[in-house]
């Protein structure tokens, strides 16, 4: 069989302690005996680890952060396409997705493939819409108030218990036991991701993880969950399992009907004692842990990108439980010379 | 009382449970308690063959037993309809 030959852009090669899916997409893409890759990586800062990750990028491109503005970052982006012309670009980060589902159709027109999610799909799992999201899907969640200055905060005790999740628009989550540790981690996230600050109801039980893939037609063409074995202090997993759990499997599936979810997705469930799953958000892209699905079996960049395409794709329905993972640090050495290039020219 | 399927008992005495991701040691006296659970043996045959195998008597049998049985019920590697059920 003939591999198809195709030329893929990925952002989020930021494989610090808080990883972004980049460098796992790829290596993912690169397991899939179906392409001949070139692999163009989009990197926002010059010291992305996947970068300087040997014969994982046949090209690197600096882009603007789309804070500048969502035309900076596409007019780059077909830049790079006319010299480097992309077949399927995979963006990694909640906060460029946006600017990419904006300019979906003027990407396509410029022969540029994504698969993601739609406006109204993106929107309303948004943290702050969460008990909407829940009511309109028949899904648990935790009861939330979205806090628009400090003065709410008092509105706090009338509503919950302590200990309360403090939770920014798209990133951070800090435990607080009483308001003025309410208060310091209102100013941390207001400061970094604005407005609003969310206060959700603090569930105890186990944090559980659904990778899965959407086809936008209410089909579930991926899903395996996980479990943290080991957090990082910043909430990330450096070593998780997959699990064998239907009933994960069914919210999942369920979920994906209902909304007709386009592209990857990671729902963050918090399993109770009662065995009752509360869902506390959605992530809406691959997360960095998307090769541990490839090791239990379902490649789900593959799959994306074969939707991306247009191609009909199967469901996976099996995949291997008690398959781990376990993240590491390396140290690379680098050269000075590469690093001028792309902080001098953008590009290497 | 039964190991739910989806808990996996290797011969070493590792015992993991898919469902929960959870993952346990047991030591060889638990992995044979364990295994003869898993073979849906009752609580007089596992006890006749303990006290034949073991210097044991009667009530420390019964007492350990009980306590392994709601060890292992806490940490859903059994499941049990009825919690008087050890059969």
């Amino acid at each position: 069989m003939s591999k198809l030959k195709l030329t893929i852009a990925v952002t989020g090669l930021n494989n610090t302690d808080n990883p972004g899916p980049g460098v796992p997409v790829i290596r993912s893409l690169k397991a899939s005996p179906e392409f001949d890759l070139r692999i163009i990586g989009l990197v926002y800062e010059t010291l992305e680890p996947g970068i300087y990750m040997e014969g994982l990028c046949d090209k690197i491109f600096q882009i603007p952060y789309p804070s500048t503005g969502s035309d900076e970052l596409i007019d780059r982006i077909e830049e790079i396409h006319r010299r480097e012309p992309i077949d399927v670009l995979i963006p990694n980060f909640d906060a460029e997705l946006f600017s990419f589902m904006k300019n979906e159709d003027r990407l396509l027109r410029s022969g540029i493939h994504t698969f993601l999610p739609t406006f109204k799909q993106f929107q309303e799992r948004d943290k702050d819409k969460l008990p909407d999201y829940g009511e309109k899907y028949d899904i648990k969640v935790p009861a939330s108030l979205n806090l628009g200055s400090q003065n709410q905060i008092s509105e706090i005790k009338e509503k919950f218990e302590y200990p309360v999740m403090v939770k920014g628009k798209f990133y951070d989550a800090y435990m607080a036991y009483n308001p003025e540790q309410v208060k310091q981690a209102f100013n941390k996230i207001s400061s970094k991701w604005g407005l609003p600050v969310i206060i959700q109801e603090f569930v105890r039980g186990t944090e559980v993880n659904v990778i899965a893939l959407g086809d936008g037609q209410g089909n579930t063409i991926a899903a395996v969950p996980m479990r943290k074995q080991y957090i990082t202090d910043k909430g990330k997993a450096w070593g998780g399992i997959t699990l064998s759990d239907d009933k994960m499997l069914e919210i999942t599936r369920s979920l994906i009907r209902k909304t007709k979810w386009k592209g990857g997705m990671e729902l963050e469930l918090i399993k109770t004692v009662k065995d009752e799953y509360y869902l506390i958000e959605i992530n809406p892209r691959i997360p960095a842990w998307v090769y541990l699905a490839v090791g239990a079996g379902q490649n789900i960049p593959e799959a994306l990108v074969k939707l991306a395409l247009g191609h009909e794709v199967a469901p996976m329905e099996s995949y291997a439980s008690g398959k781990m993972f376990v993240r590491y640090s390396y140290d690379i050495i680098v050269d000075l010379e590469k690093f001028e290039t792309i902080a001098m020219n953008g590009e290497i | 009382m039964k190991i739910t399927d989806e808990v996996r008992i290797s011969d070493n005495g590792f015992v993991f449970n898919s469902k929960t991701g959870d993952s346990f040691n047991v030591n060889p006296t638990g992995l044979e308690l364990t295994k003869l659970i898993a073979l849906g043996h009752d609580f007089d045959t596992i006890k006749n063959i303990f006290l034949e195998k073991y210097e044991l008597d009667d009530l420390t049998f019964e007492k350990d037993f009980y306590e392994f049985c709601a060890l292992i019920k806490y940490h859903q590697i059994t499941s049990q309809e009825d919690p008087l059920d050890f059969k």
